[in-house]
């Protein structure tokens, strides 16, 4: 988050920002943007957060206002009113000793053992409530300490979370080209009374053989390294975690040999993760390389929290952060459970005017079920400073079944060719258009095409520096599938999804009044995801700094 | 590099304890024992499941209520709702679950993060934010609930006559101690077992599955009916209610369940029972 900062006469420094969301629904039950609350009565939904921050006499001192009128952030299919203090804290230096009190963001490593974060559109607020302690013991070695519990919106959830880590940096003289940033962490979560309490009366009804004694206290391990040589730089990280009930949604539970149920079951397992990042980067060429295996490493403050709640940990995502509307409508949820994933990145200028990318991703799951590829390439030609072509394609292969829940789907199959051409008419107005074609495989058990069919989107979006953006956008459903909307005979509908935009942008403020028909669809943020339905109506944003 | 060892050390410290005391985990055991009469009645507990024919982890959460049901006898009085994002029929369905007060059910108590979900006895639990709670959590809260003795306690005579199908309810409430919440509520349930119909499952989408405790219409509004009477212990509140059953629906297999709650802010359910209808 950009803060701006004003110096005071008494030497404080004060800043801030505000970001506000009003929605205003408008039932179409047609696509599926219907049966909430907001649809239904409400009407009305706004979410706003304002931030600020003061500085002055060696402290740090962060306040926040959170406000939820009707909000369908928190559950997209329901509706959260509420208000008051979200986060505070005070922060201190004394010579080598750092203090913080309150609620604060942080990370171990890559976040694999711990990580403390937000994420608005998700409505994920992972703040720590507790105390931090650093300590500078030696010139580029410092180590951290934090005890505290996990903000669970306006309140705190009551399993207690404690962690240690020692991080340095190590680099050759002066003229060295190379440089290693090592670090070891350790984090521990204690069970609250109530939530063992849960635990156990829900185990005592799972059959003999599935029931295990769980513990109170679990421990997630971790050690990281950064080495930089040259253009290389090389990330890898090992995580272990002790034993711990953790939450299988395709838990297997044999009643009898007819009666098998599949479901949300506890299992107590150990956990791992083995991370890597290899980088190569030269003038004109970047070239990146990741791997991933994930095994039984879902580490939340309770194990009753599913979806996005209660995560005490962040685990990478191995996709590339697709912009595109099309290119972004089927994400890789990260499988906390297990999964190896592969991805390498390559881009290539060789001039000012042409840049190449290619980008390939691969998830499977550990028993080798197919979860997620992705090809994605792209073009670009500059012609001097006048317009920018950029096309290319990106080939999809997406498992809904596991990432959905939906039995008996095939594996959706995408191919999607997009151009996006910008066009600078003078020095203060330029044109922008994008388009893309989704061609969808069919689903040949349903008899017709795959999940919604095939999708055209296109774009066309206008500026005038600095002020203003006009964008519209429509999105359509060309060849219906299998669960596209439907007509009273059953055939499948061609509809349209609009999208009108205007932004004002002055300063540092940014409002935006966009007119909204978006299909449902899985969003996703970093590697977390969730099934958010369709959406109809107004949007107003404001966004500002100060 | 001493301070390095000194930061472990701690840190060793910090994170290395004796052997914690683990909980005891024993299997569930059966009471026998009837619990149901009106003299020897003990708390009986409402577990209202949402659910949906579309809804592809709910023969899970349902298997999961059965086991409860097993454990707790009477004490526990189940009703399944087919309502919100996942209960539209197929176009092959032979029914629709889908009720008028099963949809306001849903609203008046809010929608789940996600599937399985239930309300029990409609109580905000301590450190839980909304009336919906994940399948794990159903024991401990159920257990929570019978733990506490009934301020009311409910008989249910029903009188259902074959031929013209009206099944008249007559419900006396005998109160066991001072209430004092002005608002205070009889809600009347009729559900329905062992109806065969479409459901998704997490193997397919099956047409022989078997939908237990399905809510198919109420004999009071939605949110109950409020008792105007004084709430004091000793007193006894009668109501009758009649319905006609639609064609269809088999009376051998349909309940009456009725519950007294709150109806303020706190919503919370003071005592549920179920008789069947033809009983």
């Amino acid at each position: 988050m950009a803060y701006s900062q004003e110096q005071e006469p008494g030497g404080g420094r004060i800043s801030g920002s505000l970001e506000g969301n009003a929605n205003f629904f408008m039932r179409d039950s047609l696509i599926g943007a219907a049966n909430t609350p907001q649809y239904d009565r409400q009407l009305y939904g706004a979410d706003a957060w304002l931030n600020l921050q003061y500085s002055n006499w060696g402290f740090d001192i962060g306040l926040r206002f959170d406000l939820f009128n009707n909000s369908n952030l928190l559950n997209p299919t329901s509706s959260y009113t509420d208000q008051g203090i979200g986060n505070w804290f005070v922060r201190k230096r004394i010579n080598k000793l750092g203090i913080t009190v309150g609620y604060m963001y942080d990370q171990i490593g890559s976040g694999i053992i711990f990580r403390a974060f937000e994420e608005r559109p998700l409505l994920i607020d992972n703040a720590l409530v507790g105390l931090r302690l650093t300590y500078d013991i030696a010139p580029n070695w410092v180590v951290k300490g934090f005890t505290g519990r996990q903000k669970q919106q306006f309140d705190a959830y009551r399993s207690i979370i404690k962690g240690f880590s020692l991080e340095g940096f190590v680099t050759g003289d002066s003229t060295s080209t190379w440089s290693l940033a090592p670090g070891i962490g350790v984090v521990n979560r204690t069970l609250d009374d109530a939530s063992m309490n849960s635990l156990v009366s829900a185990l005592r009804f799972y059959l003999p053989e599935d029931i295990f004694v769980p513990k109170y206290n679990n421990y997630a391990f971790s050690a990281y390294n950064t080495l930089h040589a040259g253009p290389f730089s090389w990330y890898v990280e090992g995580a272990y975690k002790t034993k711990d009930a953790i939450n299988d949604p395709f838990g297997v539970t044999v009643i009898s040999p007819d009666s098998i149920i599949i479901g949300d079951k506890f299992i107590n397992r150990t956990g791992s993760v083995l991370y890597t990042s290899l980088s190569y980067a030269a003038k004109g060429l970047g070239i990146t390389l990741e791997a991933k295996r994930t095994e039984n490493f879902s580490f939340r403050t309770r194990p009753q929290e599913q979806l996005n709640r209660g995560l005490v940990n962040f685990l990478p995502p191995m996709t590339r952060v697709n912009t595109y509307r099309l290119t972004a409508r089927y994400n890789a949820a990260t499988q906390e459970l297990g999964e190896l994933a592969f991805q390498a990145d390559a881009r290539y200028s060789p001039n000012k005017k042409w840049s190449f990318n290619v980008n390939y991703s691969f998830i499977n799951r550990l028993d080798s079920v197919k979860l997620y590829r992705e090809l994605f390439t792209e073009i670009t030609y500059k012609y001097e400073r006048k317009w920018t072509l950029s096309g290319g394609v990106q080939i999809q292969n997406y498992n809904q079944e596991v990432y959905e829940f939906k039995p008996e789907v095939p594996i959706v199959e995408t191919v999607i060719p997009y151009i996006d051409f910008l066009y600078k008419i003078n020095r203060k107005k330029s044109v922008r258009f994008e388009a893309q074609y989704m061609l969808i495989g069919d689903d040949a058990k349903a008899g017709a095409k795959q999940d919604y069919g095939d999708w055209a989107f296109a774009l066309i979006e206008f500026n005038i520096a600095p002020n203003w953006t006009f964008t519209a956008a429509d999105m359509y459903n060309v060849n219906p599938g299998k669960n596209s909307p439907k007509d009273d005979s059953g055939d499948g509908l061609s509809l349209h999804y609009p999208r009108f935009d205007i932004f004002y942008t002055i300063k540092s403020s940014r409002f935006s009044l966009s007119y909204v028909k978006q299909v449902e669809g899985v969003v996703c943020t970093g590697g977390i995801c969730r099934l958010e339905p369709a959406f109809s109506g107004v949007k107003f944003t404001v966004n500002t700094t100060f | 590099m001493k301070r390095v060892l000194f930061s472990l050390v701690i840190a060793t410290f910090m994170f290395s304890a004796c052997e914690e005391v683990p909980p005891e985990v024993k299997p569930f055991v059966v009471d026998p024992d009837d619990t149901s009469g009106i003299q020897t009645q003990q708390r009986q507990v409402l577990i209202e499941e949402f659910t949906g024919v579309r809804c592809v982890n709910c023969p899970a959460g349902t298997q999961a209520i059965q086991s409860l049901l097993s454990a707790h006898g009477d004490q526990l009085v189940a009703v399944s709702i087919h309502a919100g994002f996942f209960s539209d029929n197929y176009p092959q369905s032979l029914y629709d679950f889908q009720t008028p007060e099963g949809n306001s059910l849903l609203a008046y108590l809010g929608e789940p993060l996600g599937f399985p979900t239930a309300v029990v006895n409609r109580k905000l639990f301590d450190g839980e934010q909304d009336l919906q709670l994940g399948q794990s959590q159903w024991p401990y809260f159920i257990g929570q609930e019978l733990a506490t003795p009934p301020s009311v306690k409910i008989d249910i005579t029903p009188e259902f006559n074959a031929v013209t199908r009206v099944l008249k309810a007559d419900i006396d409430l005998f109160i066991e101690e001072n209430i004092a919440e002005s608002d205070v509520r009889l809600s009347v349930m009729i559900t329905e077992n062992g109806i065969v119909d479409y459901q998704l499952t997490p193997d397919a989408l099956i047409s022989n599955y078997v939908h237990l405790h399905v809510l198919r219409d109420m004999m009071t509004s939605y949110d109950g009916n409020p008792l105007t009477e004084p709430l004091v212990d000793g007193a006894e509140i009668s109501r009758s209610y009649t319905l006609t059953l639609p064609d269809g629906w088999v009376a051998d297999n349909c309940h009456i369940v009725a519950f007294v709650h709150f109806g303020g802010g706190s919503k919370e359910v003071l005592q549920a029972h179920e008789v069947g209808i033809t009983e």
